[in-house]
């Protein structure tokens, strides 16, 4: 039966509460209320009604307990205070407090797990976005200067005639690539030298925060078979 | 037997909700202190599963062959667990005294008798259709992971040798547990045709909180030993269809759908085949290149992805409008596969635009899904 019906009085839902409880309104001046108070307000009434039944349940099983109990006396036997039965109830409940406890441990470490990964993931995102913008702006410059130093082919001398003229666009272009390619390939390699910097920290920080024991363990006992199979 | 009987007697009883399977769990751990170990350390997700077959089995009692049926899958997905005769004895009687006392003031001899046959039937039903089953197929499969690659941030392709070989239709998928996290047995798509060297890939996606994934992506490596229970699902080819095909994956999702495409590139197919990629962000895209030189191989493959989030040189925006945009698929054979509100989404739109249920084929874990 339950366990913890007895405690946790803080979070029950109380006459007092009914009398109080407002529910949020849809937006836009509709009239109505916003669906998701409601069905929050409902599920609280629901675990109530849920710990209400079970505790009727469980004083109904006292009631039997404590009414065998008088029989026996009557009947000129030595009632015992908890037989048999009783006992192994009383042991159920103790163990299911104790799985209830342990499934809470469960959880409360899975949600932190999952905090982390998904701030890791945003974090992650973030550095994206970032290495993005820093490559648009080298992309930028790389551009910038190239088409400065093309202007700067083309400039060079006074007009000649036609196909000096083509060569001295394909110079221009020529000029523009490779200012292009020489700016966008060292800002690259200086760039890509700190991201790889930042990784090796990373990981070897990663490394010595979590070393896993389980891991190495683990592997062994899932090969265990069952008890009795 | 009265049915009806149960039945007002099992809504009495389901009333106390997870009270109901953790009395139960105590009982038996109780009196049967071995069976502990069969089960993981947290029982929440192990209780809704027992709750839910015990709904499913009272809901279902007068429909003989979909009872049966499901039964019978119960039966033989537990011989991995390590279930054997004795251990339906045991729950039987921890069951009866479970249900006695939730049951209140209406639990009588008569009561009793007709739950523990009831329970007789179900036991003997389960556990007829796992020895059957046991004469040709091995409880579970021993895995060893010959390689493990990271495709994207959250996303490992891992590549598995089975040992027996594992028998199975493009589509399905199997139980994986992993080393790391014992007795945690969750769901994953074999993304390939069977092969000669029998071995799988799976595609796994770190769920953020997620226990088993996170083993499978961070604690696995080559050498790594899984296990594997039998072949589960019911997505497959529809191969006397005769119509083109239409396939969305979501991330992790292409998984059974890859496996149908190398079927199909096996079988020398000539319809046409459009299989729409999502992903969030571009490197979400993780088995884009592969998908990429299989359509160069195959004229009659075309991918489209999609990213619905970031940039991205192909189609962005939710998969669902890309894919309606894209063109008409209603004379087409569509497969789905992803995270639940995709499919939901794209199932719904393929059905407003005139595409007969009959034609949509949904990935669909049902009752076993961990």
């Amino acid at each position: 039966m339950t366990s913890d019906a007895w405690y946790d009085e803080q979070s029950r839902l109380s006459p007092a509460v009914l009398q109080e409880v407002t529910f949020p309104l849809t937006r836009w001046g509709r009239a109505g209320y916003e669906v998701d108070g409601v069905r929050t307000f409902l599920a609280e009434v629901q675990a109530e009604m849920v710990h209400l039944i079970n505790e009727r349940a469980s004083l109904w099983q006292e009631v039997q307990r404590l009414r065998r109990r008088i029989l026996g006396k009557e009947n000129g036997n030595d009632a015992i205070l908890f037989g048999k039965d009783d006992a192994h109830i009383h042991a159920v409940r103790i163990l299911s407090s104790a799985q209830r406890t342990a499934d809470r441990y469960v959880a409360d470490a899975q949600a932190y797990s999952g905090r982390l990964t998904e701030e890791a993931r945003v974090r992650r995102d973030e550095i994206m976005v970032q290495a993005q913008q820093h490559a648009d702006m080298l992309l930028d410059e790389a551009q910038t200067r190239a088409r400065a130093a093309a202007v700067a082919a083309m400039n060079h001398d006074e007009p000649l005639p036609e196909t000096d003229q083509e060569r001295r666009a394909v110079q221009a272009e020529l000029a523009y690539l490779r200012t292009f390619t020489e700016v966008y390939r060292q800002h690259l390699k200086i760039y890509t030298e700190d991201v790889l910097r930042t990784i090796e920290d990373w990981e070897s920080k990663e490394r010595a925060a979590s070393r896993d024991p389980a891991v190495g363990t683990a592997s062994r006992s899932v090969h265990r078979r069952q008890p009795d199979g | 037997m009265d049915v009806a009987r149960l039945r007002a007697s099992f809504a009495r009883i389901a009333m106390h909700g997870d009270e109901v399977p953790l009395h139960f769990y105590s009982d038996l751990f109780l009196k049967h202190p071995e069976t502990r170990t069969m089960f993981p350390v947290s029982m929440q997700a192990q209780r809704a599963h027992l709750l839910n077959a015990l709904v499913r089995i009272v809901a279902s009692a007068d429909n003989v062959e979909s009872l049966t049926a499901f039964l019978q899958d119960l039966g033989r997905d537990h011989r991995k667990f390590g279930t054997l005769g004795g251990h339906y004895e045991a729950v039987g009687a921890s069951l009866l005294t479970t249900f006695a006392f939730f049951a209140g003031d209406a639990w009588d001899a008569e009561l009793e008798a007709d739950w523990r046959a009831a329970y007789e039937l179900i036991a003997s039903v389960m556990t007829a259709a796992a020895n059957e089953d046991e004469k040709r197929k091995p409880a579970f499969w021993a895995g060893t992971v010959v390689a493990a690659e990271r495709k994207a941030f959250d996303v490992a392709v891992l590549t598995v040798r089975t040992a027996p070989v594992l028998d199975y239709v493009p589509g399905q998928s199997v139980a994986v547990e992993s080393p790391a996290r014992p007795r945690l047995w969750r769901y994953y798509s074999m993304a390939n045709a069977p092969r000669e060297d029998a071995t799988v890939d799976f595609h796994v996606r770190l769920i953020d909180g997620g226990a088993v994934s996170m083993a499978l992506t961070a604690h696995t490596a080559e050498g790594t030993s899984l296990r594997m229970g039998p072949p589960v699902g019911a997505l497959r080819l529809d191969a006397a269809a005769g119509r083109d095909i239409l396939m969305v994956a979501g991330s992790t999702g292409l998984a059974p759908l890859k496996a149908i495409l190398e079927q199909l590139a096996a079988s020398r197919q000539m319809h046409s085949v459009h299989l729409f990629f999502g992903a969030r962000t571009a490197d979400g895209l993780y088995d884009l290149p592969s998908l990429e030189k299989l359509a160069a191989e195959h004229p009659w493959l075309t991918v489209v992805p999609v990213v619905s989030a970031g940039r991205f040189s192909g189609h962005t925006g939710p998969l669902p409008d890309v894919l309606m945009r894209y063109g008409r698929w209603s004379g087409h054979d569509a497969y789905l596969a992803g995270p639940t509100d995709m499919v939901k989404d794209v199932l719904a739109r393929l059905t407003a635009a005139g595409m007969p249920a009959s034609q949509i084929h949904v990935e669909d874990f049902g009752w076993s899904e961990p």
